[in-house]
């Protein structure tokens, strides 16, 4: 399908969820490069009156990091989340009909702000600025602390499988991801097979079930300067949500993986006072267990998704030649699980 | 590594013909991307990944096992001291590849066993586990990452 085919398609699809709006036109149509997971356009709304809406379009990919895709589960949590006053984006379309766009989609508001990318700028800066890191590292653990307060049930977010207490949290999360491994068909490396099994050897117990984001990290973070300060604005990339130990979302956020080349988690906070910042905020406590459980976990699950987008790319089910970087990238992530785990000093 | 050089190759030529090239539209920029493909296309068949680095993978690998079979005993290594015999010894990528199958076996081996008995097999496995992640890192370049992300 060519752009103006795409936009036309749209544009008709769009006038029928906004018939006050009509006639409507999509215009400045572009797909981000950004993601590497699912297709993610951005485009504005511009009506008769000439009043315009920005939107961004979220299509399930031919091939990707976590396939096999169904995005309604993440549309009916954001979708659920419209409301709230967490800055996830206010997503109220859903369509599944292939007719439309060829892929299932969904559609949100497009929050204002800029995407920091968790590495080193061209010039060797951090990602975010020394002077903006506490307030925008308070923001972000605010809204981390927030999600996890969300009353999932009352949301009627139970849709999305609701673990027991005790092992269950972690049992399931490590299998989710150990399914995807097998998935692959990738030869498992000896990192990996010494990081399982330690993880099978340690699967922690908890009562505590949140919604968890499942991405929380730089990279997923929108910001805005308001008043010269950096302020967070927008939580992005739900795909990956779910519910479980909220500390699955905080050792993947104060992971060595988004530091950004800074010593800080999500180039923002020392890992230590985010994670201090969030007992804080949230009235909950880090049990350092759970936390390098899931610490170790964040290695392994970054790995999963490297091994299925290598395999999508090695079976020729995708052209996105940012698939074979992936091959690169593992070396690096074995020596952080090295690090993690204690084997490299 | 996951991906074989040909298979590398082969993903590049893909995405150069399929994605790249339909958005190229100076007849110079295309006649260059066409002489990329013809240049690829030759090379793919040529080239092999190094030996040498996966002779010293091996090399190390099989000093852990050894290890971690004297470590464990004989019987309870059978399975281990088999494989390793049965292990190609060329070419090097072959014998590299089933050496690092074998050794994921060793890890599930040595988990069976009580913490004390296992420690000895868990270090011989680990000290190798340092020195490889080291060798593998250090023939890599910088990435590109910020690029790619900005396009």
């Amino acid at each position: 399908m060519g752009d103006q085919d795409f936009i036309a398609r749209l544009e008709s699809y769009l006038a029928g969820r906004l018939p006050a709006e009509r006639p409507l036109r999509v215009i400045d149509l572009d797909r981000s490069t950004e993601g590497f997971s699912q297709e993610t356009f951005t485009f504005d709304v511009e009506t008769a009156t000439g009043t315009r809406r920005g939107f961004v379009l979220k299509r399930e990919p031919l091939a990707g990091l976590l396939e096999p895709y169904d995005l309604e589960p993440e549309f009916r949590v954001l979708h659920a989340l419209s409301d709230d006053p967490l800055p996830s984006p206010p997503t109220p379309w859903f369509e599944r009909d292939p007719t439309v766009l060829e892929r299932s989609f969904y559609v949100m508001a497009r929050l204002p702000g800029d995407v920091p990318v968790p590495a080193p700028r061209a010039d060797g800066s951090p990602p975010v600025d020394d002077g903006d890191r506490p307030g925008l590292g308070a923001d972000v653990v605010a809204a981390l602390a927030h999600l996890h307060g969300i009353d999932w049930r009352s949301l009627g977010l139970d849709f999305l499988g609701v673990p027991a207490a005790g092992r269950d949290t972690a049992t399931r999360e490590l299998a989710r991801w150990e399914r995807r491994i097998d998935a692959s068909g990738l030869a498992v490396d000896p990192p990996l097979a010494e990081a399982l099994c330690w993880l099978r050897r340690n699967l922690p117990e908890t009562d505590e079930t949140t919604l968890v984001h499942g991405d929380f990290r730089l990279g997923n973070f929108l910001v805005v300067r308001d008043g010269g300060a950096a302020r967070l604005s927008g939580l992005l990339d739900w795909e990956m949500v779910h519910l479980g130990d909220p500390l699955e979302d905080v050792a993947w956020c104060i992971s060595p993986l988004w530091r950004g080349g800074t010593p800080y988690a999500g180039a923002l906070l020392p890992p230590e006072e985010f994670v201090e910042a969030w007992e804080s905020a949230s009235g909950r406590t880090a049990d350092p267990r759970r936390l390098e459980f899931y610490g170790v976990l964040t290695i392994v699950k970054m790995i999963a998704i490297m091994l299925t987008g290598l395999r999508a790319f090695r079976d020729g089910r995708t052209t996105d030649l940012r698939m074979a970087i992936f091959d690169q990238q593992l070396p690096f992530l074995n020596l952080m699980l090295g690090m993690t785990r204690g084997w490299l000093g | 590594m996951q991906l074989g050089v040909d298979i590398l190759l082969d993903g590049v030529m893909r995405t150069l013909r399929e994605a790249v090239l339909p958005a190229v539209q100076g007849r110079l920029a295309r006649a260059q991307l066409f002489a990329v493909l013809d240049v690829l296309q030759n090379l793919r068949d040529r080239v092999e990944s190094k030996a040498a680095l996966d002779d010293a993978e091996a090399e190390s690998a099989v000093h852990a096992l050894t290890q971690v079979i004297a470590a464990i005993g004989p019987i309870t290594g059978a399975a281990l001291a088999e494989g390793l015999e049965a292990a190609p010894e060329a070419p090097p990528a072959a014998r590299a590849a089933a050496l690092r199958a074998l050794l994921v076996r060793a890890f599930d081996v040595v988990d069976a066993l009580p913490d004390a008995a296992a420690a000895p097999a868990r270090a011989a496995l680990a000290t190798h586990l340092a020195g490889q992640a080291m060798r593998d890192v250090a023939v890599l370049k910088p990435s590109l990452l910020q690029e790619i992300s900005k396009g």
